[in-house]
């Protein structure tokens, strides 16, 4: 495992600490991810209700996202994640690449993820039933390729061919439409998080 | 041809620097840092069991910015 201290790469050799605004581009997708794997915890409320910006877009929204953290807790967005994602027989939404790009679950899009995921040597948990194509997991995939975490480095421009075909293809939509639902302000703030830090990722990958 | 993609990459850099700017001057970034890695459903693996624990998670408490 890496020795350095900034290291996260597996064989440590080589590893380069990470610019600092890949880390934030790394934390924010973290973030993201987080309360949408599963319902956040009340470490995780008390943790993000410190989070906060200044005045421009993004720092506003973080800073909307953690005042909605310290006004809640967690039975309340349990409630909301069950009713947002899960619901009785179907959520409002429906988390899933494969379903925002095509209507239906296990599609092309979902076939393509697991093509490329096998090409990063990625390969996901036994132990976990859903699609890899949840939004929590291509979020989670996206930080990896960017600090490494996976063993291996990616090219910027591998990243960017990652980024249009399962994030940039259907999360901005889905986080517009996180955002438009009325179930918590937790999580409608944590659309409208989404919404701008991808709008910022989008447009830093067309430099690329 | 490869000035050009050396002058794009540097000019994404200064976007995004920009971007993040407004966080980096808030509190963000130490409260993302508590955010635990590795939690989302699916769970990604390095095949060949790379596991990612205390190491990742010693990473995001180094990353802070302030």
């Amino acid at each position: 495992m890496g020795s350095g201290a900034m290291s996260i790469s597996s064989d440590g050799d080589d590893a380069v600490a990470l610019a600092a605004e890949d880390q934030l581009r790394v934390q924010l997708l973290q973030l993201l991810a987080t309360p949408l794997s599963a319902p956040p915890s009340a470490e995780l409320l008390e943790a993000l209700s410190n989070i906060g910006g200044d005045d421009t877009a993004l720092g506003q929204a973080l800073s909307a996202c953690g005042a909605a953290a310290r006004d809640t807790n967690p039975e309340a967005e349990a409630e909301a994640y069950q009713d947002l994602f899960i619901g009785i027989g179907a959520g409002i939404l429906v988390p899933f690449g494969s379903y925002y790009q095509t209507g239906f679950l296990h599609e092309k899009p979902l076939a393509s993820l697991r093509e490329d995921m096998s090409s990063f040597g990625v390969e996901q948990d036994p132990s976990v039933k859903e699609p890899e194509d949840h939004i929590a997991s291509v979020l989670e995939m996206m930080a990896g390729l960017i600090d490494g975490r996976f063993g291996t480095e990616v090219s910027l421009e591998r990243q960017k061919t990652f980024y249009d075909d399962h994030v940039g293809s259907w999360a901005p939509h889905f986080f517009k439409d996180l955002a438009a639902t009325r179930q918590s302000a937790f999580y409608s703030a944590l659309g409208a998080l989404g919404v701008i830090f991808l709008e910022i990722e989008t447009k830093a990958f067309e430099y690329v | 041809m490869e000035e050009k993609k050396a002058t794009a990459k540097t000019d994404r850099r200064g976007f995004l620097k920009l971007a993040g700017a407004g966080v980096v001057g808030g509190g963000a970034a130490a409260a993302a840092a508590a955010v635990p890695a590795a939690a989302a459903p699916v769970e990604p693996t390095k095949t060949e069991g790379y596991q990612e624990t205390e190491h990742v998670r010693r990473y995001y408490e180094l990353a802070k910015f302030m």
